[in-house]
């Protein structure tokens, strides 16, 4: 390990045990560490519980037992969860849009954080041209594509800076452009220091961006059997995109 | 017959040149049913929420009580209603039996009983991910739970102008505890139930043709909420 990776988690959790109401144990991880700047690709059979992980990791849904460590005790996971709950943010299979406009679904997280209106007009509205997103801001979310939804989706999250993204299968059901897409955006969100774990059933996409890969087997978090191309690990992309370069990111207009 | 087209159009004709009395019973019933429905569906609806979207013991068995209830008897209400306002009754030091306020109690029951029930039929159908959206980008529950109900509106609203137009014509429990005293007590149904056999059918005419029409306008609205709800 190098100087830089010595850093602190962002989140460390250890003994997550969630069974469900069948009494099927799904979920009986020792340890998962988040790291600034990391992606940790999550991938398992089918209903095996890697959505409920996420769930569990963004507050959403309750774990039977979990701690985290915090300033160096370990809490319950119940008790601290508060303090994360801002900071990660998961994002759906398939994005849910509110049905209101793409402005205002884009600003719903900005709301009672203190910020004044101006503020926040600001802020929604550089997002909104950095996703290339301008030129829809005013229409119907819900009248989008499937490929704009999940740019609405995404920047919604990432205009509240949170510190994880949790990204749910982010390349199903898309074609090969917009994976290569979602890719290069992984990789951005890398070089800004958001700590990532991604689900994904496919390897490729993933090959090159992902820092960690384990695979969700019998409710543990084990060394894949088949496994992807690491980013190289040691250093971190430094070259931070500039605003403009980021049409890869817009499928329609609005260069 | 002679006599019913005589009746209707005076009917027509009271309607038309304002007639007190009759504009006087329409006014009760709106303000009496206006008021009990603003009252009870939004609390009935928080209420229908917490059914759908929080697990505690006895949820289940507390739904299935709720769904039965939902078309009770209204006059099985006024029962209720009337025992807990009379004299001797729990509340009977109120003096409320046979007031408007009495009326309006007796018809937030049953919109309630119709309300809950529905509503949290339209809530857990409804998709999870706009209670799991809401709450990863930060929302407090609350918040999150307007944000769900914002975006059910159009099934909501449909549910609340459906328990409107069950109250608006219910008769049984406006006049076990309203009593249908002339101006009033006295709404559109009781005065039809009750002025009727006293010969008075054009006034009968006029509150039925009232009834009525609301009765569509209020279906048309529905229909029309209903394709914006399948729309989206
Ligand atoms: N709310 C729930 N109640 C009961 N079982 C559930 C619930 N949510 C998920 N499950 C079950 O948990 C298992 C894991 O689901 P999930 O986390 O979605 O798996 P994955 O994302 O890996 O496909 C599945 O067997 C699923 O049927
Ligand atoms: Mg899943």
């Amino acid at each position: 390990m190098n100087g830089m990776d010595v850093d602190q988690p962002i989140l460390r959790l250890r003994d997550i045990r969630k069974t469900l109401p069948s009494g099927r144990r799904l979920l009986e991880i020792d340890e998962l560490s988040i790291h600034a700047g990391r992606c940790l690709l999550l991938t398992g059979a089918n209903g095996i519980g890697k959505t409920t992980l996420l769930k569990i990791l963004s507050g959403l849904e309750p774990p039977d037992h979990a701690l985290v460590d915090c300033d160096g005790t370990h809490l319950l996971w119940s008790v601290a969860r508060r303090r994360f709950r801002r900071e990660v943010i998961y994002l759906h299979q398939e994005a849910y849009l509110f049905d209101r406009s793409v402005t205002d679904n884009v600003t719903y997280g900005l709301r009672g954080l203190g910020l004044s209106r101006a503020q926040v007009a600001e802020r929604v509205q550089r997002s909104l041209e950095w996703a290339g997103l301008s030129h829809l801001a005013a229409r119907n979310a819900r009248e989008l594509s499937g490929g704009e939804q999940q740019r609405v989706a995404l920047t919604r999250a990432l205009v509240l800076t949170p510190q994880v993204l949790l990204l749910d299968e982010p390349f199903s059901g898309l074609d090969e452009e917009s994976r290569s897409r979602t890719g290069f955006l992984i990789q951005r969100l890398k070089s800004e220091r958001v700590g990532m774990v991604v689900t994904s059933h496919e390897l490729l996409p993933m090959s090159g961006i992902a820092d960690e890969h384990l695979e969700l087997h019998a409710g543990r978090l084990v060394p894949p059997t088949r496994s992807v191309q690491r980013a190289s690990t040691g250093h971190r992309p430094r070259e931070v995109m500039a605003p403009g370069e980021v049409a890869y990111f817009d499928t329609k207009g609005g260069r | 017959m002679d006599g019913l087209g005589e009746a209707t159009l005076r009917a027509l004709y009271l309607l038309i040149e304002g007639d007190g009395a009759l504009w006087n019973i329409i006014g009760v019933s709106f303000s009496v049913s206006g008021g009990a429905i603003l009252i009870s569906a939004p609390v009935a609806m928080v209420l229908a929420f917490l059914l759908a979207y929080v697990s505690f013991p006895g949820r289940r068995p507390l739904i299935s009580t709720l769904q039965s209830l939902q078309s009770i008897p209204t006059v099985v209400v006024g029962l209720l209603v009337y025992m807990l306002l009379s004299r001797r009754g729990l509340f009977g030091d109120l003096h409320l039996l046979f007031t408007q306020t009495a009326m309006v109690i007796g018809q937030i029951v049953i919109a309630f009983l119709f309300v809950v029930p529905m509503a949290h039929g339209v809530l857990a159908a409804a998709d999870r991910r706009a209670w799991e959206t809401a709450r990863t980008l930060g929302a407090a529950p609350w918040r999150a739970m307007l944000t769900v109900m914002t975006e059910l509106r159009f099934g909501l609203l449909a549910v609340a102008i459906a328990a409107f137009a069950r109250i608006i014509t219910e008769v049984g429990t406006s006049i076990m505890v309203g009593g249908n005293i002339e101006s009033f007590t006295r709404n559109i149904p009781t005065a039809i139930a009750l002025e009727t056999n006293k010969g008075e059918f054009a006034q009968g005419i006029a509150l039925g043709l009232v009834l009525l029409v609301l009765a569509l306008l209020l279906n048309v609205l529905l229909g029309q909420l209903q394709g914006k709800g399948e729309m989206r």
